[in-house]
Formats: structure tokens, sequence, C-alpha cells
């Protein structure tokens, strides 16, 4: 029997859109249930630990993305050739939540002046610093993150890129090409190409 | 240097004369290096425990792949981020649980625990005094009793472990994270929560990490 997959997030890309990346190019059905922000305080305490994204399957129901991320892309061959390859998928989807971290941190500050000052450092510095490496990584590994092959990493990336486009310009991958064109080459996969054209809109 | 023996475990051979050389840099604290040395410890697996200074880091940050510590050289092959490698070494030692869905139970509560880790080390780290209290005080009476009352839940309905009554590397890796904590914290929230404070006592009667806590440099945290 079929195993009926439900997810629910707030009404956005955020946390949730590898997840769905991943049920597209995998051409699996899932049910992409997204409430609203007056739902979630009644919704909280009946989540495992508080926070969504949640998968409910098989009478369960688990949070945090990564984990089921790594565990949807073990199901449907995405983590590499061998368990080093699996590692390396693991590091360099931690290394973007650190960065992915850190540009939190600022869309969060509420004062003005610091949050210019943390935007300037992230352009100048922080953001620089991690391009410059993962550009040469995927350079390296044939445009893709890991092995020459398209693992659950690069979900991971593409939709993180989209977001950096959205919150730096068009213009910001520019100087990454090789960034860029992981990130297209996912965005034109089949299954990824159509669930793009019919997705939600959303702010983030 | 290792030989392939096409099952992925090409850079581990525990038992024999080819063993890679391990060598795990970080501050001389427990800290996000700690739930790898309990998995290292665990595995019987040798490696060299290098510690530097806080005067040191600023050049040391600098030849680290992305600036940032624990890093593990694996024969001079730089590995980072602590709990990717945590997880690779929980693998080669069969501590990941049954299958899939087990493996990524482990990931849950681990990365639920970190979710924890970070409220407190945001606090701990705190400079404006005036701000620090304000954190300690949502720290101590929502956050705390919120993550604290799920995990020994969690422990409780899997028969006192992490996941599925069974040692898996959760258990290993959040009893790490609890013992640093507490001395951060300078309070054993583990007291009042009998399920935790139960595995943490197993996690630290295990001989092998018994033996690795007695022998460990002492450290604020």
């Amino acid at each position: 029997m079929e195993t009926q997959y439900k997810l629910t997030y707030f009404n956005g890309r955020g946390l949730a859109e590898p997840i769905r990346l991943l049920f597209a190019y995998a051409k699996v059905e899932y049910e992409d249930v997204r409430i609203e922000k007056p739902q979630w305080p009644s919704m909280k305490p009946t989540t495992p630990f508080g926070k969504l994204p949640i998968l409910e399957f098989d009478g369960k129901k688990v949070g945090q993305s990564v984990a089921i991320c790594r565990y949807l892309g073990k199901k449907w061959n995405l983590t590499g050739k061998d368990d080093w390859d699996s590692l390396q998928c693991d590091v360099l989807v931690d290394t973007l939540g650190d960065l992915k971290q850190q540009v939190g941190q600022y869309r969060m500050e509420q004062d003005p002046a610091i949050k210019e000052e943390k935007k300037q450092n992230l352009i100048k510095e922080t953001i620089p610093f991690y391009l410059q490496k993962l550009e040469q990584i995927v350079k390296e590994n044939d445009d893709y993150l890991v092995g020459g092959q398209l693992t659950w990493a690069d979900f991971q990336y593409a939709a993180s890129l989209e977001n950096f486009e959205l919150i730096f310009g068009k213009e910001a991958l520019d100087q990454y090409p090789h960034l860029k064109a992981l990130k297209e080459r996912v965005f034109e996969l089949p299954g990824i190409k159509e669930w793009v054209a019919k997705r939600p809109v959303t702010e983030f | 240097m290792a030989g392939e023996t096409g099952d992925g475990n090409k850079h581990i051979e525990t038992n024999s004369a080819m063993s890679p050389k391990y060598k795990l840099t970080y501050f001389d604290l427990r800290g996000l290096a700690e739930p790898l040395r309990f998995l290292l410890a665990y595995g019987d697996i040798e490696y060299e425990d290098s510690r530097f200074t806080f005067e040191q880091w600023p050049e040391m940050k600098k030849s680290m792949p992305f600036g940032k510590v624990p890093v593990l050289e694996v024969d001079g092959q730089a590995l980072h981020q602590s709990m990717a490698m945590t997880r690779y070494f929980a693998k080669q030692l069969k501590l990941t649980g049954d299958d899939d869905w087990e493996a990524m139970l482990c990931d849950i509560m681990v990365d639920t625990m970190n979710d924890f880790r970070m409220q407190v080390t945001g606090y701990y780290y705190e400079p404006n005094e005036e701000t620090k209290e304000k954190k300690k005080e949502v720290l101590f009476n929502e956050t705390m009793p919120f993550y604290l009352e799920r995990l020994d839940e969690e422990v409780k309905k899997n028969d006192g472990h992490f996941v599925k009554g069974k040692l898996t590397w959760a258990d290993l890796a959040i009893v790490a994270m609890i013992d640093f904590m507490e001395d951060q914290l300078q309070t054993k929230f583990t007291d009042n929560y009998s399920n935790l404070k139960a595995i943490k006592e197993k996690v630290l009667d295990l001989p092998q990490i018994k033996a690795w806590v007695e022998r460990r440099p002492k450290t604020n945290y």
C-alpha cells in the first residue's frame, strides 16, 4: 500500500521547501498543508517539539527538516555512492546551516543601525567567505555539491540560493557561476520544474 | 593508507595495522567536540586530541576549512561540522539504530538537543548584562522546562534510551551535551528529570566512556 505523506508548515518556502523539492523530484504525492499564523498557537502543542515543519506518515509525526531530508534522500537514492559521500552531504548541509543562521540573525535584528551593520558585514565578509569556498567545491564536482552527482544536499542549496537572490538581488550570484549553475540545474529537473510553476508564490 | 572495502568504510579500519591517522582539533573544552570524543572513546578509536588556547585561535582559524572547529583530519584530509562527523562514526560503529527510520529518529533527537543547546549557548555568551538577565529568565522559566520535559518523555517511552530502547549515538551525543551544558549553567538540570538522569548515568557508566571521562582534561565546559 502506498504511504500517505502529509507535510505541515507555514505558508512559505522556508525550511519546508527542500522537502517539497525532494517530493517533486521523486514524483511522490503528499499533502502540502500550509497554516496561517493565527492557527499556530493552538497547533504548536500538538507538534513533537513545538516547531514546524512536521511530516506525518504511517501514523507517525516527525519534525526537524534536515533529518527528514536526509531520510527521504536515502529513500530516493540521493546520498551519493558510499558513507563518505553521505558524510560530505551532511557536512555541506550543516555548513549551509551555519551561513543561514547568520543571515537569519541579520533578518531578525530589530535595531535598524545594528541591522545595517550586520547587513554590511554579511555582504562584505561572511557571504563571500562562504560562497567562494562553496563555489570551489561545486566547481570540483561538475556543478554538484558531492561526488559529481545529484544528492539531497543540492536541493537544500537550490532552495537557499533562490532565497539568497530574493534577499540580495538577482545579480548576487553572478560572481559565483558554478553555484548559479547548480541552482539552475536543480530548478530545471523534471518534477521540480512543474512544481515551481504551480507552487504558491510567497514572500519567504 | 586505508584500503577500499567497497562498502564506504574505506576510511575506517579500526583493527587493522593500516588504521587512518586521526587528529581532532578544538579549543581546550568539551563543547561541540565532546559528542565526537564520546563516539571515538566508545569505539576505541585512537586519535590525537589536539587542543589550542583562545590566544591561538585567530591564527588557527585561518587554516580551518570554514574557519570553525572542531576539525578532524583523516590522513591529512580535513573534515568539519561536529554532528556530521559524529554521525559518520556512529554509522561505522553501528550506533544508528536498525534501519533508516531509526537512523532518522537518532538525527531528530540530536538536532532537537542542538536547538536546546543553542539557546543555552546564546545565553552563556551574551555580552550585555541586562540582556543576559532577561535571557536567563526565559531560559530557566520557559525554554529549559519545555525541552527537558519532552526529552525526558522520549527516554521514558523508549525504555530508557532516546531511540527504541537501544543504545544509539543519540544517547552518547546528547549525554555529552548535557554534561557540558550543566557546567555552563552551573546547574544539574537533569536531577529533576528521572529518565534523563538515568540515561546520563547509564552512558557515563559505560566502561569506555567512564575511562575517557576520568582521563580527559578538566575544563570549564
